[in-house]
């Protein structure tokens, strides 16, 4: 690792005679190996180092980063952030950045020294094992570790820093013939826990089986059974909007005046819990506030918003790093996310949810999963889908939308898995929820 | 503001020559070294206060050696001789194939320093300017209470490059992006809405300084408030008149991804083996034309080295070619087109669209509506996936408006248009004389995000639509 320390102590220095001051500094080591047409492409060795300074006076700020390229890298930020500062207007909206505080979790286990050793040849082993193991075509993969340190310092005497490991893979996998299918899996962790011979017969197995998928006709009122996979960014994209703390600061959440309401089904119990090992996991927010596990939905009931400085009374959720990306994060403004955002696994099976379905599709891919942050909506091409009809798996569809809105979805939900996966900063299981509407050609 | 750190880049060209040197020695049987510096300022606004004020200066050199019919890149955010040394000898040891190529790599070959072509450069203009036309921006869209938050934003990005590769190219070329944009939220009780416009361009300042911002804001707010009174769009499979943006979707979505030659080589599109096929009705054309002047996804060069071009893809219904980069051009015999892009220098280098647009046709906008007797206008697309595997698309519009016996009658709410490519290009049948583009963000896979823009004319066609509760 460079000396990060050094470079955010000087930083600090030159910029203490603000009324408000803070610098970051983050250094980060990546390797990549990447798989194309089922064989190693591409191997990438990336050492990232970079600062960010903010500045304020009254309510004048001021911001600059810079990738520390030389000696002169430092004064050069600080210039900049003291350049903008002086054409800054006043903003009511700014409140200071974060005074310290006391660390409310144990240090969680987010550093795997396996990782930290990875050497390329290592992962050249890796994509080989993965390739071996997939007995159809692997076009596109990557397989990514990555150490990352930074420290947060600030006038107010905040001082923390934080280091972690990063393992993400990307996989995709086509079986050929006249009607090709295909299949997708992720890994996000901190630890060399990827089980690749796993990954390789769930690619294969998904592209045997989309394959069979045909084109889905007319239209159908049903149940929506989503897997972790799908489900992950479907939850992030909205509900973790809705209880992001800026949302509500402007108005634009659905849920700005629900704290203490019912404002889901009572299965549904969301927790953001740092202290667990995962990709943000951390005892300090990349702004120096103190993470703390927090009930967000609790039996159906919303808790809590999440918070960053610029929202006032930090949750510790204010963050720069990536879940899957060690790179850059210097290069970005805080914003409010969750840390690691846990559904608690309800009874059943994927197998036993399916058997329970009187008439549902359970989706193995959408195109993108996503929902619209301000309204809920979905409208999702299904690449890969099963028709259940009275518990059973009767046909395997793709090329149709299935449409719905996710904030009545949580209100809505039949069922919940015990199948609880990683999925970036959000860990759920399998759920099943009524009242969507699948539409074909 | 020119900083150390961006002079160290224009006169890295002696540093890079020299690693690209010692990734030959090492047994590199093409090699390149780049460098770039990001210089970014950004500006936005919420409610009237200042929410983002920054300027950043990023920069690094990209190593990347070819041998062994694999890539090996070494990065590395310095300046400094030692390092970048380090770096090439990496990059040498990542690649390290088992074999000697079979491919030979035909780079161009080209010399000196290609400045931004730009009227106003945003390094001449006072941060008080663009602070000022953000706020201007901002207070244009107070024009009603239900305007519940008003963004402006301005952003500016400034790119040098300096390239040298075993080839003999030494080149350095800069480029210039300028946006300015205007979000307004609108609600009603618990319905929200929202809209969004503004120009962005690979031109200078003058995109904001021609700009009336004053009506810009002004519009996006009304056409928010006119969104709330939205319904839900009709599902099926319909008759669609898509704007220019989300023409421009679909021909990003429904055919670009799906021309890049690395989809062709691992024969993963359905357009493989297409040349000389018939993929769309005698009306469309299709182009991807990285030269286009001021176009968002315009470039000089590509991250290769390679000069733009403009790459026929569809020509009145007949699929024409593909986009390449040195790597699958060689593996297909072919001449590069100047697709090779990539992020930044921390990223990997592969073929990328520029400006992916449909050509004009013979009609008018209300020409085609007077002429539809069912259907859907689309107005503004939020974002799009690709498949080219399957070859179908998704492409989200943000509203549109039903059509009915030649008439607009109502305001919908989002929507999402899919189906299979080839059969919804081969129903189009009405396309506008006006082709506008628009400029964006382009992700392959999951990440690695490029400028580009995309569009066409408004075009008539039928696709499956289905619109969120």
């Amino acid at each position: 690792m460079s000396d990060i320390h050094a470079y955010a102590e000087r930083a600090l220095s030159s910029v203490r005679s603000h009324q408000q001051s803070e610098v970051y500094v983050s250094d980060a080591l990546v390797h990549t190996v990447y798989i194309d047409d089922s064989r190693i492409s591409n191997i990438e060795t990336k050492r990232d180092t970079g600062l960010m300074v903010r500045v304020a006076d009254g309510g004048r700020q001021g911001k600059a980063s810079v990738s520390l390229s030389s000696d002169s890298s430092v004064e050069c930020c600080v210039r900049m952030a003291e350049s903008v500062l002086r054409f800054s207007p006043e903003s009511s909206d700014f409140r200071g950045y974060v005074q310290p505080g006391r660390a409310r979790i144990a240090q969680p286990d987010v550093w795997d020294p396996r990782v930290d050793a990875v050497s390329p040849d290592d992962l050249r082993e890796m994509a080989q094992r993965l390739i071996d193991s997939c007995r159809v075509n692997i076009p596109r993969a990557q397989i990514r570790v990555s150490t990352n340190e930074c420290r947060v310092m600030n006038g107010n005497g905040v001082d923390a820093g934080h280091r972690s490991t990063l393992v993400y893979g990307h996989f995709t996998s086509m079986f050929r013939g006249d009607h090709p299918g295909e299949g997708m899996e992720t890994f996000h962790g901190t630890h060399m826990d990827i089980d690749l011979e796993a990954v390789g017969e769930s690619l294969a197995r998904q592209a045997e089986g989309s394959a069979r998928g045909r084109e889905f006709k007319g239209s159908r009122s049903l149940t929506m059974i989503l897997p972790p996979g799908q489900l992950g960014d479907m939850m992030m994209s909205s509900v973790g909007s809705v209880v992001n703390g800026e949302n509500v600061k402007y108005g634009r959440s659905l849920w700005k005046d629900s704290l203490g309401q019912e404002v889901a089904s009572k299965g549904l119990t969301l927790i953001d819990d740092p202290s667990s090992r995962a990709p943000l996991s951390c005892v300090f927010d990349d702004e120096g506030a103190p993470a703390e596990r927090k009930a967000v939905v609790e039996n159906g009931i919303l808790k809590s918003f999440l918070r960053d400085s610029f929202c006032g009374d930090s949750t510790g959720n204010g963050m720069r790093r990536s879940s899957v990306e060690a790179q850059g994060a210097y290069e970005r403004t805080p914003v409010v996310k969750p840390l690691n955002l846990v559904a608690s696994p309800g009874r059943y099976t994927p197998e036993e949810i399916v058997e329970q379905t009187d008439n549902g599709i359970l989706v193995e891919r959408f195109a993108w999963p996503e929902a619209d942050g301000l309204t809920g909506r979905f409208g999702l091409n299904v690449r890969c889908g099963h028709i259940i009809r009275k518990g059973e798996v009767v046909d395997t569809i793709s090329n149709a939308l299935l449409m719905g809105n996710m904030i009545d979805a949580v209100k809505n939900i039949e069922l919940i898995g015990k199948d609880v996966r990683q999925m970036g900063v959000v860990s759920v299981p399998t759920m099943s929820f009524s009242g969507t509407e699948l539409v074909g050609n | 503001m020119q900083s150390a750190s961006l002079m160290q880049a224009e006169d890295a060209q002696d540093i890079l020559a020299r690693a690209v040197d010692r990734m030959q020695d090492l047994g590199a049987e093409f090699s390149d070294a780049r460098s770039q510096t990001v210089r970014v300022a950004g500006v936005s606004t919420m409610n009237g206060n200042i929410r983002q004020l920054v300027e950043k200066e990023t920069g690094g050199v990209c190593l990347r050696a070819w041998a062994g019919g694999r890539w090996g890149y070494g990065t590395v955010t310095s300046f400094d001789r030692d390092k970048v040394m380090q770096a090439a000898e990496q990059a040498v040891r990542n690649a390290s194939g088992e074999r000697k190529s079979d491919l030979q790599l035909e780079p161009s070959v080209v010399r000196g320093y290609h400045p931004a072509k730009v009227r106003i450069h945003p390094d001449s203009v006072d941060l008080s300017e663009k602070i000022d036309a953000v706020i201007a921006l901002d207070k244009a869209q107070a024009i009603d209470d239900r305007i519940m938050n008003r963004v402006g934003s301005y952003s500016e990005e400034v790119k040098t490059n300096a390239l040298v590769n075993s080839a003999g190219s030494d080149m350095g070329w800069e480029e210039v992006r300028t946006l300015c944009r205007a979000v307004s939220v609108a609600a009603d009780g618990m319905r929200m809405e929202q809209y969004y416009d503004g120009p962005d361009s690979t031109r200078g300042f003058e995109v904001v300084r021609d700009a009336d911002l004053e009506e810009l804001g002004r519009l996006t707010a009304k056409e928010a408030i006119a969104t709330l009174a939205a319904e839900r769009a009709p599902s099926g499979n319909l008759t669609v008149i898509s704007d220019p943006m989300v023409s421009g979707l679909l021909a990003h979505e429904a055919m670009g991804h799906a021309s890049e030659g690395d989809e062709i080589t691992k024969r993963r599109s359905f357009l493989t083996d297409a040349v000389g096929r018939r993929v769309a009705s005698d009306i469309i054309s299709m182009y991807d034309n990285g030269t286009v002047p001021g176009a968002h996804g315009s470039v000089p060069f590509d991250d290769e080295g390679t000069p733009s071009s403009c790459t026929t893809i569809i020509e009145n219904g007949i699929y024409k070619g593909y986009m390449h980069s040195l790597e699958t051009a060689s593996q297909l015999g072919l001449a590069p087109t100047g697709n090779g892009r990539a992020e930044n220098y921390g990223k990997r280098v592969w073929v990328r669209m520029t400006n992916t647009y449909f050509g004009p046709g013979q009609w008018d906008r209300d020409e085609m509506i007077a002429d539809t007797k069912d259907g859907i206008l689309c107005d503004k697309m939020v974002n799009g996936m690709e498949d080219p595997v399957g070859g179908c698309f998704e492409a989200k519009c943000l509203r549109g408006f039903l059509i009915r016996n030649g008439e607009i009658v109502k305001p919908l709410q989002s929507f999402t248009l899919t189906g299979r490519s080839v059969d919804i290009l081969g129903s189009a049948d009405a396309l506008s004389r006006e082709v506008v583009l628009d400029g964006g963000m382009c992700g392959k896979g999951i990440e690695d995000w490029v400028r580009v823009s995309s569009g066409g004319p408004y075009m008539r066609a039928r696709m499956i639509v289905g619109g969120g509760q």
